[in-house]
């Protein structure tokens, strides 16, 4: 069958002349002779909808992208911010069309609603807190969001508004119909949630502050990132609540958002803090023509007990006045790989018995490492090779090796002890002898004290067993 | 003129002796050794610098433990920063030296300024007691900035000299505001008779400089290491310090060993 090329898109002009998406490119043609058309490209299209939905982030924190064309934003609690819904749209209208965008918008309390508004209603209209089943009544059924099927099915009934729809029974219409068109109306006049998929989880926890002028200087930058840090701070400290991750985000003239995170060890508040932790990374920002707008976000929210000021200043400092703060500062600045406790793991395996725990985690109910078992003070993390091992018999401690080119001549040796693979948690069958290790302690002439083993046993021609240096006691 | 002059010293002497808070010190416990200290021992609020021999220049072995048996008693008043270049301290290790691993907080700085950097901040820090850095040598301005960053908590500094990739020495520390300097050996250890394998372990210990004291040089032990028990049992050996003086080094005891190290 050989493929027919329609119409993806066609704008106004075009629309003025008769033509409509899905209409064969032959019948468009013939029509307007001398039309301009342009391959479609769903990717770069698909793209450009995640970057406006970024854009519109200033908006709102919530912002969901519906099908190829459209955007979903919750301005649920946000609107005040602009004085009010109509206010916001206004804003939102202005900015979209400063940058040629041709769009449609509308406000409705459900996400079907405001759909059915924006697509078919008249432009710009902003559906009362429970208005919407009035405004949608006289829009053609096509209006709920319907699959194809179902929706020329009703259009052959001769039902042409939706208000026809909504005047049927719910057990006749959802037999008729099917169930997906019944919670389709259902969605639209709010009878039911429909849960939309976020860039990002929605969360209640945003700031923003808008410029009149915009913005560009570093002090500037560092002074807008602590005034938004203290709005959201003022709002988490009513609420007793404390976040350990924040993110800030530039909004730049461009409409390209520089987002920058920082995280704390203890959950927190403290708006001075946080700005503090910010201004070393503000310099990564790159403000381009100017910064109209920042936001900020609050995550991992969760109760903090306030805590009263310290009286008695003699008294032991608490974790959130010093050490706290120290860990958040190096986490920040270095990268969370870098800043640690050592944390005990159930394993006999010198490498795998000792994992890495934030500094600030409570601590594990884990035994601790067996005292009585000399460990070093250091260990490589690839074993070294040694060479010129001599020993009396083969299950003998060295008596002579080099390692790193130096020859050691061992004085006093203890063992072997034995550590074998942990094969329980592998292939049986990868379970080979030279994974066997045999550990010994051997101090040298000197006083150098060394923990080499041998990989392998002796008495298998194929693996000879090998020599390794793993630490150093000191 | 000259009245001004001595009121003003005077002055100067009261707000210096205001800024820098008396810390205490920590005794070893042998008079020994905390006869060559000022204040008969380890002056705490200050810093120390604990150099390697041979090629301990590049691990560093003896130095850390050395390091981590005098950072243990401090350790039971607050948290130990260890601020690394190369990630190889092993915590099992300090574990049996009867340092108690879960004081301590690791840091892997990612050159030699940043550690030294961090190391300021976090002796500057409340409730951190201690701090070792392994960097590869202070000079003179980041030597006076550790030590502001010590008066200020009343904290104490260890910095272990360590070059933790080998390779030659980029420059060598003139002069230093360090409190100490010693220089630490591993040294053959001495089982108790009729036992096998290791004794405890021990180090040739030689003060190099201190200020305010005397130099000298000795053969040290850590007799509790490896010994069995949780760290609270050594909470009752609050008193005795980890490590324990076996015997004095004349300077002729210690020389030919250096040499021989190094050789190898």
């Amino acid at each position: 069958m050989r493929a027919v090329r329609r119409l993806a898109a066609v704008d106004f002009g075009a629309a003025a002349l008769g033509l409509r998406p899905g209409q064969k490119a032959t019948d468009a043609m013939a029509l307007v002779p001398d039309l301009a058309a342009e391959e479609a490209e769903p990717v770069a299209d698909a793209a450009a909808l995640t970057a406006l939905a970024d854009w519109c982030v200033r908006f709102s924190p919530a912002v969901a992208e519906d099908g190829p064309d459209g955007l979903f934003l919750d301005i649920a609690g946000v609107s005040h911010l602009w004085g009010g819904e109509a206010a916001m749209l206004g804003d939102l209208q202005a900015r979209l069309a400063a940058n040629g965008l041709p769009f449609r918008c509308a406000i409705a309390d459900t996400p079907g609603a405001a759909w059915a508004l924006t697509r078919f209603g008249a432009d710009r209209t902003i559906a009362a807190p429970g208005g919407q089943g009035e405004l949608i009544a006289p829009l053609p059924p096509q209006a709920l969001r319907l699959e194809e099927q179902t929706a020329a099915q009703i259009e052959r009934l001769g039902l042409r508004r939706v208000s026809q729809l909504m005047s049927i029974a719910r057990g006749p219409f959802a037999r008729r119909f099917g169930r997906a068109a019944l919670t389709r109306l259902d969605q639209a006049l709010g009878r039911e949630t429909e849960a939309l998929s976020f860039r990002r989880p929605p969360n209640p926890w945003f700031a923003r502050l808008a410029f009149a002028e915009p913005i560009s200087a570093p002090e500037d930058m560092a002074r807008v990132s602590a005034d938004v840090a203290a709005k959201l701070c003022a709002r988490l400290e009513l609420e007793g609540r404390g976040a350990r991750r924040f993110e800030v985000c530039f909004h730049r003239l461009d409409g390209k958002a520089m987002p920058l995170a920082i995280g704390l060890a203890l959950p927190g508040h403290d708006a001075r803090r946080i700005a503090k932790l910010f201004a070393p990374r503000l310099e990564t920002i790159d403000p381009g023509f100017g910064i109209e707008v920042v936001t900020l976000t609050a995550e991992d929210v969760e109760p903090i007990s306030a805590r009263q000021a310290r009286l008695d200043t003699a008294r032991e400092a608490t974790v959130e006045e010093g050490l706290a703060p120290l860990v958040d500062r190096l986490t920040n600045r270095l990268g969370e790989d870098r800043v640690w406790r050592a944390r005990p793991v159930e394993s006999h395996v010198p490498e795998l018995a000792v994992g890495r725990a934030r500094p600030l985690a409570p601590p594990p109910q884990v035994r601790v490492w067996d005292r009585a078992t000399p460990r070093p003070t250091r260990l490589f993390r690839r074993p070294e090779p040694v060479e010129a091992v001599m020993a009396l018999t083969p299950d003998d401690p060295p008596t002579q090796f080099r390692w790193r080119g130096q020859v050691h001549r061992v004085r006093r040796a203890e063992g072997p002890e034995r550590i074998g693979e942990e094969w329980w948690k592998g292939v049986i069958e990868d379970v080979r002898v030279d994974h066997v290790r045999d550990y010994y302690r051997v101090e040298d002439a000197d006083g150098g004290r060394f923990w080499l083993f041998r990989a392998g046993l002796y008495g298998d021609p194929d693996t000879p067993p090998q020599w390794w240096m793993h630490g150093v006691f000191g | 003129m000259s009245d001004f002059r001595a009121s003003l010293r005077a002055k100067i002497a009261a707000i210096e002796a205001h800024a820098r808070r008396d810390a205490g010190v920590l005794p070893f416990g042998d008079q020994r050794i905390d006869g060559c200290l000022p204040g008969g021992g380890l002056p705490l609020g200050r810093w120390h610098e604990i150099g390697g021999v041979g090629m301990e220049v590049e691990t560093a072995a003896a130095p850390a433990a050395f390091t981590a048996l005098m950072a243990a008693p401090l350790a039971r008043q607050g948290e130990v920063v260890w601020v690394l270049r190369r990630d190889d301290l092993w915590a099992p290790g300090l574990a049996g030296l009867g340092f108690p691993p879960e004081r301590l907080i690791q840091v892997c700085a990612r050159d030699e300024a940043e550690g030294l950097s961090i190391m300021e901040d976090a002796l500057a820090t409340v409730g951190v007691a201690a701090v070792v850095g392994e960097v590869e040598a202070a000079d003179l301005t980041a030597g006076r900035r550790l030590q502001l960053a010590c008066e200020k908590r009343g904290s104490t500094g260890f910095l272990i000299r360590r070059r933790p990739y080998g390779g030659n020495a980029r420059r060598e520390a003139t002069g230093s505001a360090a409190a100490t300097r010693w220089r630490i050996a591993s040294a053959p250890s001495e089982p108790p008779p009729d036992e096998f394998g290791l004794g405890p372990p021990r180090f040739s210990v030689e003060l190099e400089r201190c200020r305010g004291g005397r130099t000298g040089a000795w053969l040290m032990e850590a007799p509790q290491a490896y010994e069995n028990g949780a760290y609270d049992d050594l909470e009752d050996t609050h008193g005795t310090h980890p490590l324990r003086l076996v015997a004095g080094l004349g300077d002729r005891q210690l020389a030919p060993t250096l040499p021989l190290r190094r050789a190898g």
